[in-house]
């Protein structure tokens, strides 16, 4: 589904465009990123068969992001590089879970620029990062359907009518990082343009610092520092 | 505030009045200002080009600074060795 609104919108942007404007105060952008973890935790893990490595699962980041120009070189803004994985069939104790992972990155980045010819530029990007891990698994508890049939039973009716129900618990962490890169931009026309960026990120994640219900955990051995970065995107300027 | 965006430029107006400056450019055009407002698009797209063909102030500092710690990270990814035990 979020797949679907992204291309809605590269879709229906094009359309939103009028007459030849200066160049954008305000843009927002589309774009993929790459990258190669080491997700030890998740593909060397003896227990839980979780999804097999993929491209699309490991080394592909969903990239969106918003921007000011604040300076006649100079944006700020929020940029968000998101890796998604999903499982169906985890097997876990009691129950057949479905599992999604979200690593995401949310960067903050000052960029400057110059343009060396009216529609080229190249920027220059040193953004601190604040990186989310996000591990959401629906089982199927006994207990929680026990329970929901009491309840249930206590109004009349046919006795225990649910047979099956599920539960969705989420595991997260946070961490701290920098990120560092250079980009190319060329203007398609003065709203509309594709930029290109390739640089570094470093992330100072720990596997001890994973929380599920106010209750510290530890998580799956990742090693998300020291990683290269590169990505492409498209640029619409808003106005 | 069309006098301010032909003289500073169309970003130079805030962002909560630029739609009274679309209305405003709108009506100039029906009125038969469509050229000074056509004019007032390339002027502005030239003006951002040459204030942004070189960095200004603090920006060059800053490229520097994200230019070393590029090179930095990939020249040392080339270089460096693992210690030995």
């Amino acid at each position: 589904m979020k797949s679907q609104i992204y291309v809605l919108i590269i879709l229906i942007l094009p359309l939103c465009n009028d007459i030849v404007n200066g160049q954008p105060k305000l843009s927002i952008d589309m774009g993929v990123g790459f990258y190669e973890p080491t997700l030890t935790g998740f593909n060397e893990n003896q227990t839980v068969q979780f999804p097999t490595k993929k491209f699309t699962n490991t080394n592909l980041l969903l990239n969106w992001g918003l921007y000011y120009e604040f300076f006649n070189n100079a944006r700020i803004g929020y940029n968000s590089f998101t890796s998604y994985a999903l499982g169906k069939s985890i097997t876990l104790i009691n129950s057949e879970a479905v599992f999604r992972r979200s690593l995401s990155y949310r960067i903050f980045p000052i960029e400057t620029f110059f343009r060396w010819k009216p529609n080229m530029e190249l920027n220059f990007t040193l953004a601190p990062i604040w990186g989310r891990g996000r591990i959401e698994l629906d089982t199927t508890p006994g207990d929680k359907t026990d329970d929901w049939n009491y309840f249930i039973n206590s109004f009349g009716g046919s006795p225990d009518p649910v047979s099956d129900m599920g539960a969705t618990d989420v595991m997260k962490t946070d961490w701290f990082g920098y990120s560092s890169m250079l980009g190319f931009r060329y203007y398609v026309n003065s709203r509309i343009g594709v930029d290109v960026k390739g640089g570094f990120m470093n992330n100072s994640y720990k596997e001890e610092n994973w929380r599920i219900q106010r209750q510290k955990v530890t998580g799956p051995k990742m090693k998300i520092d020291d990683l290269p970065i590169f990505s492409i995107k498209v640029v619409y300027g808003i106005r | 505030m069309i006098k301010l965006a032909e003289t500073k430029g169309i970003k130079a107006v805030p962002l909560k009045d630029m739609r009274k400056l679309k209305k405003l450019m709108k009506a100039c055009e029906r009125d038969g200002g469509k050229d000074q407002i056509k004019k007032l698009y390339v002027n502005d797209w030239n003006r951002d080009y040459k204030k942004a063909r070189r960095m200004a102030s603090w920006t060059s500092t800053h490229a520097m600074c994200v230019f070393v710690s590029f090179g930095y990270y990939f020249v040392g990814k080339v270089l460096a060795t693992t210690p030995s035990s």
